[in-house]
């Protein structure tokens, strides 16, 4: 007969793998200790809760694990509001508004999740201009500049498949000017173009579907794909570019518990902005009447301001083409700056990014006035 | 190669490039080309009627005389137009195939365009002046003068012309006043239920309606408001008077939505102002203007609804209910009772009251707020007992 004084971890372990399980999270990422297979789990968690943390993951570094946190909370919410919103032209409207107007906390979900997407996509940003700013692109971290780039690009097709989702005339139209942009750009425009099921620019039923799916599916299984291969290269590389010097013995309990207060801080911030500030739901999309004055997504402003600026004299694909040379550059900089990156150049490297930046929300300015 | 061989070709030339002035069954528009394009595309030549139809005579031949030979009539004298028509369209059975009335020549000579016209008058309307001469179209076609978006400009082309309503001692503005009436407006917004000059005049027997009429003509449409009216004191007070029924506070062609604003004047113009009367008139009056503007509210309130998103279909329904009371009110008012009209009016300011309720209960936002403001007393109290606790962790370490 079994032992009822027994806690509920010793009982679980006789009937689980929990260390495996634990092995499974620490080799993601989302545990940072190593766990001794050959130990009882409680032995093996206490041990690895004392064990000091590198301070590559210490606070204040928190950009990344914030952006994961949102991810976690994008996926909640996301699965929460599958249940009521149907994918088609006739119901995507009527179940948005089901969902805001009359799902129990539905509105609230809903607020969330647009929030937490545009925080998302804020982060992401934040931590691009912060591994250029601390050199975290330098050998041997190249991978964690891609990974960096990737998800912040992935997220920005989340952001864009999503937005179109609720069928709204804003939404729609927006999506429609965003099509025309993207499809501009040499051999991926067209990819999009098969794989979003698009005639033209015109956002169809079978877009839509596409649209549902890569935000449901293809899009967060991208991520969490771009997560782990972060994880895993900074768990063979270290973050911090100027060692592995541990400036204090910080142990892993007390860095869950930051992880903890960051979590909670981030709810409240989510919360506060979804009651605070709720986004409406505007009329419904009519493929057939263009609503005048939408523009394409503020991320693809600036590419859209350039194509409207070289109109006429410059081919739209060559156009395109510089879009496509600027995103690949932008992904695998860490290749191409490796040359210019000496002690001597530094200044000017920063000199070029501030000019890249400085053209790119001039160009996001021109758009917005043009559209 | 003798002169008549090479006029061969010429002529067979001749005959191809004129062929569609031909017709199907003569050779009139041969010498009257226009005329036969006209009637091209007329209901008639649809049905296989061609010249000799109306104008009679032989459309088979080119020789003058022949073809306006036996039978024929150039119909040139306008007084013989109405008779001509009549020869089918007073035929039940040419008729009855297009269920077509045959009355209207008979009616013709009851109206006034009749009537002038059998005096010997020919600037007296005929048929033609209406329907058009050889282009006769299906009155449901859109370019037909008798289509109902073109009726008003059909009879305007004489009731608007000063000088020929000179001569009759006519008004000659009635079309411009027509036309900005809440009737001509709802035509020319697309209503073809809304009505033309004939609905109140009249068609084929067009005459104005006479006092001791107007309310029987208007109520032809405005059923409701024509029984208030004959139950009130004012039918029978009007007719002692030889006051023209609805017209007296409405106008006849200018007609527009009865404006409250002018009530008091309006009934003044009869009443003595500080007479019970206008008293009456005026508490009807509050009653309706006070529903009306709860009415309003509810539905300014389900524009904003709409927006958050609130399913606020069913409050529509209930709003559109009591616009309709406001109308059943309205139509009450000619009674001049208060009773009749304040129990509508209660029903509908109580229905815009309820909507308006229930929409600002559902878009409180109060609850959010205090909700919040736990929310954050809860995440308060979460982040300092962890802050409380990240400092013991750190004094744990130190001390080891």
């Amino acid at each position: 007969m079994e032992d009822q004084r027994t806690g509920w971890l010793d009982w679980f372990s006789r009937r689980l793998g929990l260390t495996e399980i634990f092995s499974l999270l620490t080799s993601y990422g989302f545990f940072h200790a190593e766990l001794d297979h050959r130990k009882e789990p409680r032995a093996a968690l206490t041990e690895a809760l004392s064990r000091p943390m590198p301070s590559y993951a210490q606070w204040p570094r928190v950009l990344g694990l914030l952006a994961l946190i949102l991810v976690g909370v994008l996926g909640f919410t996301g699965v929460l509001l599958t249940l009521y919103y149907t994918p088609t032209p006739e119901g995507a409207h009527s179940s948005t508004a089901t969902i805001l107007g009359e799902v129990h906390f539905g509105g609230f979900v809903y607020q969330v999740h647009y929030w937490g997407a545009q925080l998302l996509i804020a982060v992401l940003l934040v931590r691009v201009v912060r591994f250029f700013l601390q050199g975290v692109y330098r050998a041997p971290r190249e991978l964690v500049w891609v990974c960096a780039a990737l998800t912040l690009l992935v997220a920005f097709h989340s952001e864009l498949t999503g937005r179109v989702l609720p069928w709204t005339g804003d939404g729609y139209w927006s999506g429609v000017r965003a099509l025309e942009v993207v499809q501009a750009i040499p051999v991926y425009g067209s990819m999009a173009a098969f794989f979003s099921g698009t005639q033209g620019v015109a956002i169809s039923e079978l877009t839509l579907l596409r649209f549902y799916i890569f935000h449901i599916a293809a899009f967060p299984i991208l991520l969490l794909l771009l997560i782990y291969l972060h994880f895993s290269s900074v768990r063979r590389v270290g973050l911090d570019p100027s060692g592995e010097k541990v400036r204090e013995q910080v142990g892993l309990k007390e860095h869950l518990v930051n992880l903890a207060i960051v979590l909670t801080g981030l709810v409240g911030v989510l919360v506060t902005l979804g009651i605070l500030a709720p986004q409406f739901l505007p009329a419904a999309a009519d493929p057939y009447a263009t609503l005048p004055g939408v523009s394409p997504p503020w991320y693809l402003l600036a590419p859209f301001g350039l194509f409207e600026l070289t109109a006429g004299w410059l081919p739209r694909w060559v156009a395109g083409s510089i879009l496509l040379i600027a995103t690949t550059a932008f992904v695998f900089a860490p290749f191409l700056l490796g040359r210019f990156d000496g002690k001597n150049s530094r200044g000017l490297l920063i000199g070029l990014a501030c000019l890249a930046l400085a053209t790119w929300i001039a160009l996001t300015v021109y758009g917005a006035d043009v559209s | 190669m003798p002169a008549r061989i090479r006029l061969l070709p010429a002529c067979l030339w001749f005959l191809v490039l004129a062929s569609p002035l031909l017709g199907a069954e003569g050779k009139c528009g041969l010498c009257h080309p226009q005329e036969q394009v006209l009637a091209k595309d007329s209901v008639h030549a649809s049905e296989g009627i061609g010249c000799a139809g109306c104008h009679g005579g032989d459309p088979t031949t080119v020789d003058e005389a022949a073809a306006h030979g036996d039978g024929f009539q150039a119909l040139t004298d306008r007084r013989e137009i109405p008779r001509a028509c009549a020869t089918c369209h007073a035929d039940q059975e040419m008729m009855r195939p297009y269920n077509l009335p045959v009355g209207q020549y008979a009616l013709y000579q009851t109206s006034q365009h009749g009537k002038a016209l059998a005096r010997g008058d020919d600037r007296a309307a005929v048929c033609t002046d209406c329907h058009g001469l050889h282009e006769v179209r299906r009155a449901d076609s859109p370019r037909s003068p008798v289509n109902i978006r073109n009726v008003g400009t059909t009879c305007g082309r004489c009731h608007g012309d000063r000088v020929l309503m000179e001569r009759y001692g006519h008004d000659a503005d009635v079309l411009a006043d027509y036309e900005e009436s809440v009737h001509g407006r709802a035509v020319s917004d697309g209503n073809l239920g809304a009505p033309t000059c004939i609905n109140c005049h009249g068609v084929h027997g067009a005459t104005p309606p006479g006092v001791g009429d107007l309310d029987k003509v208007c109520g032809n449409c405005h059923t409701q408001t024509r029984q208030a009216f004959l139950d009130g004191p004012h039918h029978e007070a009007m007719a002692a008077a030889n006051l023209p029924e609805c017209q007296s506070c409405h106008s006849n062609h200018a007609i527009e939505r009865f404006g409250f604003a002018d009530l008091r004047v309006l009934c003044s113009e009869c009443h003595d102002e500080g007479s019970e009367a206008v008293g009456v008139g005026l508490e009807m009056q509050t009653l309706v203007v006070g529903a009306v503007s709860a009415i309003d509210r509810a539905e300014q309130l389900t524009v904003e609804a709409e927006r958050v998103p609130l399913n606020v279909e069913d409050h529509l329904a209930r709003l559109t209910e009591a616009r309709t009371q406001i109308t059943e009110s309205l139509s009450l008012m000619h009674a001049v009772s208060v009773e009749p009209v304040d129990a509508v009016a209660r029903r509908a300011r109580s229905i815009g009251d309820e909507v308006h309720h229930e929409l600002t209960v559902k878009m409180d936002r109060t609850n959010a707020y205090i909700g919040l403001a736990v929310f954050w007393f809860y995440l308060a109290v979460t982040l300092a007992i962890l802050f409380v606790y990240k400092r013991r962790l750190a004094r744990q370490r130190v001390s080891r």
